[in-house]
This record gives C-alpha cells, sequence and structure tokens, in this order.
C-alpha cells in the first residue's frame, strides 16, 4: 500500500499527522505520528513527510490520513511501497 | 453547576502564570476553572473578575493579558484552533477579548497548558520561551523592533526548530499603538481591543510554544464516532466546497447580497458601493482572485478558508502572505473606497507585518480621509499626504505612520476617540466607534448584526451575535425564518447566536465550522456529544446554552459594569448611523431608528434576564447562574438590580 500524497491539493491543515497519532497511540499526540507537516505562510511552501514508523494502519478498516482528509490531498494506492518523503513549494 | 463533576479528559490541566515583574513562573490547576466555564475564554473572564482591581487600568502592571485555548483545541475536533486572547481593552477600559485560530492554541495543549496568565511589566524587551515544563523569560532585544514576518523567521533560525508555535506582536504593539494585534502564524490576528498594544507595554514581544506531550479523551470510541458524524455532515454541507475555493469568491458576483448588506462606504457617507468598483476589485481576471495562489486551512479544519496570496504585478510585486477575508473588503476596500486590488491585499498584508488590528486601520484612516474631504484636517495635518478616497499609495502611507507613530499616525496612536478631542472641529461625529472601540461594523441596514455590534461585551465587533437572515443559520438547528434588513425577532436570534458562541469560544471551535456564517455543519447536539464524551461529564444542549453560554457572557457584562461606567445608552449605534440614512442602492434611505433600537434592546435584555432600563445585571440572573460571589461584587458598587 502506497500513501500518496497529491501536493497540489494539500491545505496543510495537520488533520493526517493528528489521526496518524490517535492509531498509534489512542490519544492525539502529533509527536508521535508517522507523519509531519509543516508550512510556511511567507512564502507559500508545505512540507508534508512520512517516515519508516507508518504501519500502512495495521488494524485499521482503512488508512486513517486519507480517510479524514477532506481535501482529497491523501490517496491509497494500493501494490505500491509508501512513499517516504515529499516536498513541495507553492 | 459542573462543580460535582470530575472532567476526565480534553483539557491539558495546567494554566500557566508569568510575571514578567518577578521573572518568577508557576503553575495551577486548570480544572477548577474549567468546571465553571468549559475553558477558553471562560477561564480568562473567570481569573480576570477574580484578581483585576476597578482602579487598574489597562497599562498598569497589574493588568493581565490572557490566553485560553478553548478545551477541545489538540483533539480531532473539526476546526478545534481557537484560542482567546483577553486583557483590559485599550478603548474601553472594560473586558478586552480577541479571538485567533492557527496552530499555536494546539501546540500549548500539547505543551501541557490551557492557558497561559501574563502578570506584571518586564523592565526590558523579553520572550517568553515554553517547550514542556521549561519555561523561561529571555531577552528579546535581537528581535525588537523586527516586523513580525521578521521575527518569526529570526526566532526560527535563532531556536533551531521549525515546529515552533510563536504569538507575537510588531511594531505597532511595541509601540503601544493602541489598535494593535497579537498575531499568530504571521497571518492571524487576535485583532480586538488592543492586545497587541497591551502586550507591547508589558515589554513582552513573543510566547514561543513546543509541545511534545499528548491530549487524552474520556471516551475515546464514542468521541471518534462524532468525530465521523461531523465529517459527514461536513461532506452533506453544500457551502462547505465553497469555503475551501474562499468565502470571498461570493464578492465576485456584484449583485451578492453581501455587497449591500454589509458594506459600509467611505465612512460611513453611504452603505452602498458602486457596481463598477466591485468588478474591479473582484474580477476573476484582474481582481482579488487572480492574486490569490492557493488555499490553506487552520488545524485539524475541514472548512479551509484561509487565502493564499502573491502580488504579481504592480507597485507591490513581490508581496506575499496568507489571508483576505470578507472583513478586508468592509475596512480596507468599501470603507476606504479602495478598489484597486493590489492596493487592498498589500495593506492587508502589510497590517499583518506591522502587527495592527485591520479592522483598526479600516476605521480610523477612512475616519481621516473622511475629515481631510470635509477640510476638518488639511496637507498641514497629513505632512502634505494627500488623503482623497481612492488614494492607494497615501493609504499605505498611513498604515505605516500610525504603526510607527509618524506624524497624524502619532495622534491615531494613542486612540481615535482621543484624537477627535484634539482635533476638534466636529470630527467626533464622523469617527465610528462603538465605547471607544473604532469599528468597520454596519448598523442602518442588517439590524440584528447593528444590535450585535452594539451589545458586544468587547464593543464594536461583529462576532458576539451578528446575525444576517434566516439563511446563514442553515438547515441546522432549524431553518430559522427572519429578515436580516427589519427589526423583527432580531434580539431572539441575536441572543441566540451570541451564545453559540460563548460555546465556541469556550471550547475552542472556528464558528466557521460551528453555528455562524460559513460552512457551520456542526450543531448545539455536537458540542454536547463533544463535551460528553471528550471531557467525560454530562451536559444537554440546554445545559451548554442556558448555563455555560449565559455564564461566559455575564461574567464579561460584570467586568464592563464594575470596570467602567457603560450603561444601556452606550449600547445604541453610532449618532451618525441613528441621523444620516444610506445614500443610494437597494437599501436608500434605511437607517438605525434610534426607537426601534431600543424595542430591540427592550427585548435583548429580557432575553439574557437583565434588567431593562439600564441594562445592567439582575441578581436573580447571577444567582441562577451560581455566581453569587459577581453579585456581590456588582451589589457593592451598586451596579446590581435586586429585583428582576
Amino acid at each position: 500500500m502506497k500513501i500518496q500524497w497529491a501536493k497540489e491539493k494539500c491545505y496543510a491543515c495537520g488533520t493526517c499527522q493528528l489521526i496518524c497519532s490517535y492509531h498509534h497511540t489512542g490519544s492525539f499526540w502529533p509527536d508521535c505520528a508517522s507523519i509531519k507537516v509543516l508550512r510556511n505562510p511567507q512564502n507559500g511552501s508545505i512540507k508534508w513527510k512520512l517516515d519508516s514508523t507508518c504501519d500502512q494502519c495495521d488494524g485499521e478498516p482503512e488508512a486513517l490520513c486519507a480517510k479524514y482528509c477532506v481535501y482529497s490531498a491523501l490517496i491509497v494506492a494500493v501494490d505500491q511501497p509508501s512513499e517516504i518523503k515529499e516536498t513541495r513549494d507553492a | 453547576m459542573l462543580s460535582s463533576q470530575v472532567i476526565k479528559g480534553c483539557l491539558a490541566g495546567k494554566i500557566l502564570r508569568v510575571n514578567l515583574s518577578t521573572d518568577s513562573v508557576c503553575t495551577e490547576d486548570s480544572h477548577p476553572h474549567a468546571a465553571r466555564t468549559l475553558g477558553g475564554r471562560g477561564i480568562n473572564s473567570l481569573i480576570m473578575l477574580d484578581e483585576i482591581d476597578p482602579h487598574t487600568r489597562w497599562s498598569d502592571p497589574e493588568n493581565l493579558l490572557c490566553f485560553g485555548v478553548g478545551s477541545l483545541v489538540g483533539t480531532m475536533v473539526p476546526g478545534a484552533c481557537r484560542v482567546d486572547v483577553s486583557s483590559m481593552s485599550v478603548f474601553t477600559g472594560g473586558k478586552g477579548s480577541a479571538n485567533v485560530g492557527g496552530f499555536w492554541g494546539k501546540e500549548l495543549k500539547y505543551a501541557g497548558y490551557d492557558n497561559v496568565i501574563i502578570q506584571g511589566r518586564s523592565p526590558k524587551p523579553v520572550y517568553i520561551y515554553i517547550e514542556d515544563d521549561r519555561v523561561e523569560i529571555r531577552d528579546a532585544g535581537f528581535i525588537w523592533g523586527q516586523t513580525t514576518f521578521a521575527t518569526e523567521e529570526i526566532l526560527r533560525r535563532e531556536l533551531g526548530d521549525d515546529f515552533i508555535r510563536i504569538a507575537l506582536i510588531g511594531p505597532a504593539g511595541e509601540n503601544q499603538v493602541r489598535g494593535s494585534a497579537v498575531m499568530v502564524d504571521t497571518a492571524r490576528a487576535a485583532g480586538g481591543s488592543g492586545i497587541g498594544c497591551v502586550m507591547g507595554s508589558k515589554n513582552l514581544k513573543a510566547i514561543v510554544v513546543r509541545g511534545h506531550g499528548n491530549i487524552k479523551v474520556a471516551d475515546p470510541e464514542r468521541f471518534m464516532r462524532e468525530v465521523d458524524r461531523c465529517y459527514r455532515q461536513c461532506a452533506e454541507e453544500p457551502r462547505a466546497p465553497i469555503m475551501r475555493k474562499s468565502l470571498t469568491n461570493f464578492y465576485t458576483d456584484p449583485d451578492f447580497e453581501g455587497w449591500d448588506k454589509i458594506m459600509v462606504v467611505r465612512n460611513g457617507q453611504d452603505d452602498y458601493w458602486e457596481r463598477k468598483k466591485r468588478i474591479k476589485l473582484m474580477n476573476w481576471e484582474t481582481g482579488v482572485p487572480s492574486l490569490r495562489k492557493g488555499m490553506r486551512a487552520c488545524y485539524v479544519c475541514p472548512t479551509g478558508c484561509q487565502s493564499y496570496m502573491e502580488i504579481d504585478r504592480g507597485a507591490y510585486a513581490g508581496t506575499k502572505g496568507e489571508g483576505f477575508w470578507v472583513n478586508t473588503i468592509m475596512g480596507n476596500a468599501c470603507r476606504m473606497d479602495q478598489d484597486d486590488p493590489e492596493t487592498v491585499v498589500y495593506s492587508w498584508i502589510l497590517t499583518n507585518e506591522l502587527g495592527l488590528d485591520a479592522d483598526y486601520v479600516g476605521s480610523v484612516l477612512a475616519w481621516v480621509f473622511e475629515l481631510y474631504e470635509k477640510g476638518i484636517i488639511t496637507d498641514k495635518d497629513t505632512d502634505g499626504l494627500s488623503l482623497t478616497w481612492g488614494n492607494g499609495s497615501a493609504f499605505i502611507e498611513m498604515i505605516k505612520r500610525l504603526a510607527y507613530r509618524k506624524g497624524l499616525g502619532n495622534l491615531l496612536a494613542d486612540g481615535a476617540v482621543e484624537a477627535a478631542q484634539q482635533i476638534d472641529k466636529g470630527s467626533e461625529y464622523y469617527l465610528c466607534h462603538m465605547k471607544g472601540q473604532p469599528s468597520v461594523e454596519p448598523f442602518r441596514v442588517p439590524k440584528g448584526w447593528g444590535l450585535a455590534v452594539c451589545t458586544s461585551p468587547v464593543a464594536g465587533r461583529h462576532l458576539r451575535g451578528a446575525t444576517l437572515g434566516g439563511n446563514r443559520f442553515g438547515p441546522r438547528p432549524r431553518p430559522a425564518d427572519f429578515n436580516a434588513t427589519d427589526y423583527k425577532r432580531q434580539a431572539y436570534y441575536t441572543v441566540w447566536q451570541a451564545k453559540t458562541k460563548e460555546l465556541e469560544d469556550n471550547l475552542g471551535i472556528c464558528n466557521y465550522c460551528g453555528t455562524w456564517s460559513g460552512a457551520n455543519f456542526m450543531t448545539l447536539t455536537n458540542f454536547a456529544e463533544f463535551v460528553n464524551a471528550g471531557m467525560g461529564i454530562e451536559v444537554t444542549e440546554d445545559n451548554l446554552m442556558e448555563h455555560f453560554a449565559a455564564v461566559g457572557r455575564n461574567l464579561e457584562k460584570a467586568f464592563n459594569t464594575l470596570h467602567t461606567e457603560m450603561t444601556r445608552k452606550e449600547d445604541l449605534p453610532p449618532l451618525r448611523f441613528r441621523e444620516q440614512p444610506v445614500k443610494s442602492g437597494p437599501y436608500k434611505g434605511a437607517l438605525a431608528d434610534e426607537s426601534m433600537y431600543n424595542q430591540m434592546l427592550d427585548e435583548f435584555y429580557q432575553l439574557w434576564g437583565w434588567d431593562v432600563k439600564t441594562g445592567f445585571q439582575t441578581r436573580a440572573c447571577l444567582e441562577g447562574l451560581g455566581l453569587h460571589e459577581i453579585a456581590e461584587k456588582l451589589s457593592k458598587q451598586g451596579k446590581l438590580i435586586e429585583s428582576k
């Protein structure tokens, strides 16, 4: 399974990071998420990073980061390895 | 009501107190305060009422600057990111409060704090660094004098951490310009009440936060079921995708009703802005939408209403930044009669960079432009600057002079009412302010909106109950049937909206997700379930509205009564809007009719349980809410009405 980040659709709200931490810890703990989101409001850049702790939401019915992304910026592609890092500049 | 119940989740658990006079830091348990108010602004209000003496002035070290993060912030509740910043208002001397979204609030919760209370005054510029249990008051000499944009960059570089979040002031706040904002994430302003001016008076440049901890909820499964319900409601809400493309897109249609209902033109000379100017400002090809290069959202927000702008042409080419709102059109365009898209966008980004409240800017600058037009001030007063309507470079120059206290800007920086007293020559009549707080709000066309602005506890702002007709309520809680432009039923809906806003501010939910305009896909039912599942207590929707929302409003009302001479007569619209009708457009002739406003006020006070004659609170109202100690304070001052 591969989590693909559609860079042009991302609003940098951080919801994917927060729900990821909920999957890992059962609490809201963004430091413990596999995803990190960072944006620079002055130049419009957004950084989105997925690290190796991602377990493809093992035990969940679906990938939670994609489920809660209302902006359709995260897409699950089955049968592909996860992409670890992407960066976007506006 | 909740004193016997124990809050089991959502809170970080501590209030951080920082005394800048004694260079000391301590913490206390936030649960007792949250049990009385639910959290957020409610906690700030309780502490201010308890600890600030009525003789204290906003500029005294004894004044408190209170940051209160909503109790649901840090969780997955949609749009839960809001922070209340409260202090004494530099304009009214009463309760000051401003509210801001972004990412700072959640960081503070993850660091372990629900509120930060700043006491005292530092002898030299400082900033506060908070990283979990580590709290330090640090020298800010190297950032003092810097703009908000530059300060963010310098602090990130200096601290070597991209994930810090910063609440800060710009040059305007440092210079104690009355209309200064506390800025968050460079583009979000806690703007009202001169909160940034108070921060400057304390020699406090910034509060930097980094939190590594977590927020737990009482019943995670139940809580997430409600999150899912809200996401379904959001998906079914037709306005949500419109908001995501920018709320201001409605204004690309020159016939959109908002143009005629809430825009005040040339400082109040009219409430109708010419069609060709609407088109020039907001057309897709060369207007503001052509400068929008992307959209962004606040923390965990599915509404996503924030524009990212880049000016790629003209005198301000190269300017970048987030933010363009309906208020930008209200204050910086219509009120200033400024239809040049680049100038309007640049003026907004500049106010962010200098740390000014844009509503204050739009209000006081439109006022001096009108004074110039009427010959009340001349080139001699403006140092040769031609303050003619539509003069964009003069508008921009005046913003800088305001922030840096140059020339006429220095006069305005000490407060618009004070400036009017100095200028004299009948100038105060043209100044739009409520209780001293300059305002960009309409009073003549939307009656409920005007009533909310008139009665706002923070004076002159619309986010404490403004309504714009039944359509703004959407399908939930039920379709409301009233017309924004007549007086009927306005008080009822204004009180309803004011109460839901109290809850949203105490819980930290953005009203664009909640019950106000915008996507408004969440309801009181959702709020109650989040409180119950998240905080582990049991409340009903009625408890929320009739108890907690009423407590929140009454705390601020009591602070105003104790600290100022405000009475009922200060709740009427500015005289100009009662005397001069709208000159053109579909609402030509509309007026803020004094007798009709008085009728709305009668109903408004009755609905809150306050005394109709004076506007004061009653013993029955306060004691019914368990606010006995507040009733005693008011009684001692002779400002409590004993019989309802």
